[in-house]
């Protein structure tokens, strides 16, 4: 007898402690987002813990009221290996549909990663009548010209992270700073082939050489190409000073650490170099990458000050993954989850078009500064200050920190030297 | 010179890389499609012995070439031995195990860009007007004592000589008294760590990612063919024409189109010499 009254007692307890622990419990149905994500990938997997940890923070805090009911977030995540090599866009393509179809997606947020599959991407959206807020990736500036270019069919797409011209725009910006500073003109400029990288690599030649920058070089490399030696010599034999480089796959190490080891004297200056966002770059490279610049698309991927959420956010993503913030897409990806809330709340529904018009009047102040989309292309809108639109952010590895450089409204240092540049 | 040193290093890089894939195929006749996951596990292993057991790393590394080639025997002894002689069925079977292991790997998380290993000497030095670093110097010297000891192996010693035996006639080394499976088990191993010798001589200039995988295996086959199936001075000699001529091309069309040049090589040689440059069996068998 006594034994049962404990069993049941014990069962009670166990059923209240799974009642009330682990934050709300909701009654009414999630709202499924859709994550179609690369997540062997860097663009991927950082994307991921972004919503992830989004979507954990506004569980906590109740879930999100539509129309007067509590409903959580849930997030379901297909692997669509748009970032590897040799990998078809139909594959990432199936990944969105089977989201939507299977897993009854009601937002997608994420990717696919890779501005061909994002691309193709659209028709899909428009088809079943999906919001999409890419959040990692994707750069190409035609994302958002398509949507400009067709509206009425492919509204339901938006961008909240920047994109390769505006990339391009803050590169520059430092390469005359650095050409005033220290006197480097000369510039050689290596791509990874793939569709954002391509097209950046020629707007910067061009737009390089507008500003009177001469541009020694340009290299196409094959995505997983493992020797950059020959590259390399002939950024030495040309005099280059920058190496401007489009990466994500994760050889651009390699290419550093040759970088390092034939001590060339060229500044290397990337942009979706994925290797050397990382915070486990220095480790991986044993400090052969120090000096080496990125672009990291929005602030919050790297320590700064750029608005009183930033360190909060980057803080919590450090203690709930236990690194800190990886790549380009975790910022942006956190705050694709908050802003579609918002629009969600705003619009009292799930139903598309009302979500659209929300999502489009949207005005918060973020991790990253103020964000606002075009209404026309779903861009978010950039700017150099935090409190007139999404910053960006350029870092440099100094000293085993990832130090934020650029821009100057939320910069903690200024670009330095590798030694054998220095002129004495 | 640049184009004589890094087309050096580019070939003695691809040689490496084809060896055990040509070493095994010329003795069992086993097209070993795991190849490049048997690169990548190795390197991972060095990793998790070196990084995360701690051990030296002189150690690790032996360990691990030892585990690459028990792995290779295993893979022979309870897989590939049950489809043996039946070609499509090893190229599945091998391919399927290689992609477990690579997928296996990916899923158990090893992805990213931080899986990385130390040099075995830091620095580098002038050859005439070119730097080179030391590690790629050691690499290129290791790689070729490795040819010059494979030759006296399977020349000179009695397992050599049976593999060797094996690789000529299966049927009459069978009547000699030389068990086929064994010596196919030990090809596999051999084969094995031989990828595991590519895999911690190359490995240390970049990083371990799972692609690499893919990547080995397709510059292994592309060798094979080129040097002629089964022959793995062949495969040494077509990892010289493919490393100058990805050198060449880098330096005069683009690095866009290196990757280019190993595939083109293997249709060509399908189209011109279909038994490679010194397949001389398999001309036997196309001119009768």
């Amino acid at each position: 007898m006594k034994h049962i009254k404990l069993r049941v007692c014990l069962s009670l307890f166990v059923f209240m402690f799974l009642l009330f622990s682990g934050g709300h419990a909701f009654a009414e149905k999630p709202i499924i987002i859709g994550a179609p994500l690369s997540i062997a990938y860097l663009y991927g997997w950082d994307a991921e813990r972004g919503i992830k940890l989004a979507v954990d923070e506004i569980n906590a805090a109740g879930g999100v009221n539509v129309n007067g009911k509590k409903r959580p977030f849930k997030v379901e995540v297909i692997d669509t290996r748009d970032l590897e090599p040799g990998v078809p866009v139909s594959e990432a393509l199936m990944a969105v549909e089977r989201l939507i179809l299977s897993k009854k997606a009601d937002f997608i947020v994420g990717g696919p990663n890779r501005s061909e599959a994002a691309l193709a991407a659209l028709s899909l959206l428009s088809k079943h009548k999906k919001i999409s807020i890419v959040t990692s990736g994707v750069l190409t500036p035609a994302y958002h010209k398509t949507i400009a270019k067709e509206y009425d069919k492919f509204k339901y797409a938006f961008r909240i992270h920047g994109e390769a011209v505006t990339l391009i725009g803050e590169m520059i910006e430092n390469f005359v700073d650095l050409k005033e500073k220290y006197g480097l003109t000369k510039v050689f400029i290596m791509a990874q082939d793939v569709s954002h990288a391509r097209g950046a690599a020629k707007v910067m030649a061009k737009v390089a050489g507008s500003k009177g920058f001469e541009v020694t070089g340009s290299e196409i490399f094959p995505t997983g190409t493992s020797d950059f030696s020959m590259a390399l010599l002939k950024v030495k034999s040309t005099g280059s000073q920058i190496i401007n480089i489009w990466m994500d796959m994760p050889e651009s190490a390699i290419l550093l650490k040759q970088w390092y080891d034939l001590k060339i004297p060229a500044l290397p200056f990337g942009s979706t170099l994925a290797a050397a966002e990382q915070p486990g770059f220095w480790k991986a490279t044993d400090g052969k990458g120090e000096y080496t610049l990125c672009n990291v698309v929005n602030a919050g991927n790297a320590p700064s000050d750029a608005t009183p959420w930033t360190m909060k956010f980057y803080n919590a993503y450090a203690k709930k993954w236990g690194v800190e913030p990886e790549g380009l897409g975790s910022s942006s990806s956190y705050m694709a989850v908050y802003v579609l809330k918002d629009a969600i709340e705003k619009a009292g529904t799930l139903d598309s078009d009302k979500v659209i018009t929300a999502l489009e009047q949207t005005d918060v102040m973020g991790v990253y500064g103020r964000l606002r989309f075009d209404p026309k292309s779903h861009q978010v809108i950039a700017a150099k200050d935090p409190k007139d639109g999404a910053v960006g952010s350029i870092l440099q590895w100094q000293d085993g920190k990832r130090i934020v450089v650029y821009p100057k409204s939320i910069a903690k240092g200024s670009i330095l030297l590798p030694p054998w540049m220095v002129k004495n | 010179m640049e184009i004589l040193v890094y087309g050096t290093i580019n070939s003695v890089s691809l040689a490496l890389m084809g060896l055990g894939f040509a070493m095994v195929y010329g003795i069992s006749r086993v097209p070993n499609f795991a190849h490049g996951a048997l690169y990548v596990i190795c390197g991972f292993v060095t990793w998790t012995l070196f990084h995360k057991i701690g051990l030296p790393y002189v150690i690790a590394i032996i360990l691990s070439l030892g585990v690459n080639g028990a792995l290779g025997m295993l893979m022979y002894r309870f897989v590939l031995i049950r489809v043996r002689g039946m070609n499509i069925s090893e190229i599945i079977a091998s391919y399927a195990i290689g992609l477990a292991i690579l997928e296996g790997l990916r899923f158990g998380g090893f992805r990213g860009m931080t899986y990385t290993l130390p040099v075995f000497m830091e620095g580098s030095i002038m050859i005439g007007p070119v730097p080179v670093d030391f590690h790629r110097l050691i690499m290129m010297v290791i790689g070729i004592l490795l040819v010059a000891v494979l030759w006296v192996f399977t020349h000179h010693t009695r397992i050599g000589l049976a593999l060797q035996g094996m690789a000529q006639d299966e049927r009459a080394a069978l009547m000699l008294g030389i068990d086929s499976d064994l010596m196919a088990m030990l090809a596999m191993g051999f084969g094995a760590v031989l990828a595991g010798v590519a895999a911690t001589l190359i490995l240390p200039l970049g990083n371990i990612v799972v692609e690499s995988g893919y990547h080995v295996l397709i510059m292994s086959i592309a060798v094979c063919i080129v040097g002629g199936l089964g022959s793995w001075m062949g495969a040494f000699f077509a990892a010289f024409i493919i490393g100058y001529a990805q050198i060449l091309t880098v330096v005069f069309i683009g690095s866009h189109f290196q990757m280019v040049v190993a595939i083109l090589a293997i249709i060509l040689t399908l189209i011109l010499k279909p038994s490679g440059l010194f397949g001389q069996q398999k001309e036997l068998e196309e001119r009768v």
